[in-house]
């Protein structure tokens, strides 16, 4: 035996557990004499014909790991659909909350815009590299737990209940959404002209106009046409369903709605003085928390709106190209026949 | 993968369960590891060290076989032998295994015919 075979044997012996190295030892000594005393036979000399024999056997890390049955992946077949699941939940609940929570905060302590986006991102940054690590980490462990005798560990059968909903809901369901949504519209329109007359179910506000009614000159029949164009845009998702045109649309009116808005919200132009005298505003100290909430909660909900339509769209698109080359291949089959 | 690739992977898939019922059967006179790989070479039964190492250890991990250190010569050697479960074992896949071979000849014959 000689320097290189010990080197050989040592890096395998020292990652397996004590009482297993002796045998390992002796295991991979046999073996590595007998190849390289094959190879001599066969015209090597003695020197290269160890190297041959430990080059054939390899990664000396993967043989000891063969010997106790240690597995050679992060995160095995067993639990890999599991992780990906929870991990892609995980994601989905908690990087939102994160960032709207810290865009709350940061608006509340008097953040500029600029200083709002660059907290949001290293936040949202930090907890998806934070969930993804601990979820990742906790998997691997469990991958090199041994199962009690007989059970097959933390498992997650796979029942029919999980089967996901059919993206693209067919045109009479889409009714629901529709007229949902063109009530809502409807009702949005009315409260915005009449609270000109008082809101009766606030107290404060019984005779008094809720927007200033300045706005009336430009900005409100801007509102309410731009609430005309959202049920038209509604009638468009009832007849085609998501897809990219409407999608940008809908980009468009959520920018159309929401920037003015907020800019008018922002300067003081929106609500009445007179209301706000009414209702003894600012609240104290809960006045900008309130503002800064109010103003997060309308950015956000728009923004995922927008975003909700993409995805839509694009789901909606790739069920027609499956939906189309599925057809394609029913028709050659026809065809063919 | 091209098609050679593809042959000699579906080759050694079919080969894999061969091998266990061939060491099976030899081992039921002991040996050490080289030889047993040398005599199953011998014998057209193609396995590489890589696979036959490991694979001796699991199927005595399993208790199909037993073993015992030889150390009368200068180099020590584990002898495996087949246990009376891996003869069992090996007595039921041989019975598979020819059953396999009656099924597929009659493939071939009906497919001829």
């Amino acid at each position: 035996m000689t320097i290189l075979t010990d080197r050989y044997v040592w890096a395998a012996a020292r990652t397996v557990p004590e009482h297993q190295r002796t045998e390992l030892d002796r295991e991979l000594r046999e073996r590595i004499g007998d190849a390289t005393d094959a190879q001599v036979e066969a015209g090597l000399a003695p020197a290269e014909a160890e190297r041959a024999a430990l080059t054939e056997l390899g990664d000396p890390a993967a043989v000891a790991a063969q010997y106790i049955d240690r597995p050679l992946q992060l995160i095995g077949p067993k639990y890999y659909l599991t992780w990906l699941r929870l991990l892609k939940l995980l994601l989905a609940i908690v990087l939102p909350c994160a960032a709207v929570g810290v865009a709350i905060a940061q608006a509340i302590a008097g953040e500029n815009v600029g200083g709002i986006f660059g907290a949001v991102i290293a936040v949202v940054i930090s907890a998806g590299v934070h969930v993804a690590f601990w979820t990742t980490l906790v998997f691997a462990i469990l991958e090199r737990t041994p199962a009690p005798a007989g059970r097959r560990g933390v498992d997650m059968p796979w029942t029919l209940d999980m089967l996901p909903a059919l993206p693209e809901p067919a045109k009479a369901s889409r009714l629901a959404e529709f007229i949902t949504s063109v009530v809502f519209l409807v009702v949005f329109a009315v409260v915005l002209v009449l609270q000109q007359f008082g809101l009766p179910w606030v107290d404060d506000l019984q005779s008094v106009p809720l927007l200033a009614p300045d706005l009336w000159s430009f900005w409100l029949p801007y509102f309410i046409a731009l609430i005309g164009a959202e049920i038209l845009f509604a009638v468009g998702l009832y007849l085609w369903g998501w897809n990219w045109w409407l999608a940008g649309a809908n980009l468009v009116l959520n920018v159309a709605f929401t920037v003015p808005a907020l800019w008018l919200f922002l300067t003081g132009q929106l609500i009445n003085p007179a209301a706000l005298e009414a209702m003894r505003w600012p609240w104290g100290d809960a006045g900008q928390i309130i503002v800064a909430i109010v103003v997060v909660v309308v950015v956000a909900a728009s923004a995922w709106d927008v975003v909700d339509g993409a995805i839509k769209a694009f789901r909606a698109q790739r069920t027609i190209e499956s939906a189309t080359s599925d057809r394609g291949i029913r028709e050659d089959l026809r065809s063919a026949r | 993968m091209n098609p050679d690739e593809t042959t000699v992977a579906h080759l050694q898939e079919l080969r894999r369960g061969t091998v266990v019922l061939a060491c099976l059967v030899r081992l039921r006179t002991p040996d050490y590891g080289y030889a047993l790989l040398e005599s199953l070479n011998g014998l057209g039964i193609l396995v590489d060290a890589n696979t036959l190492y490991p694979l001796l250890r699991r199927l005595e991990k399993q208790g199909l076989l037993t073993s015992e250190w030889n150390t009368d010569e200068a180099r020590p050697r584990k002898f495996y032998r087949t246990s009376p479960t891996g003869d069992a074992l090996a007595v039921a896949l041989m019975t598979d295994w020819r059953r396999i071979d009656d099924a597929l000849g009659g493939l071939t014959t009906g497919d001829e015919s």
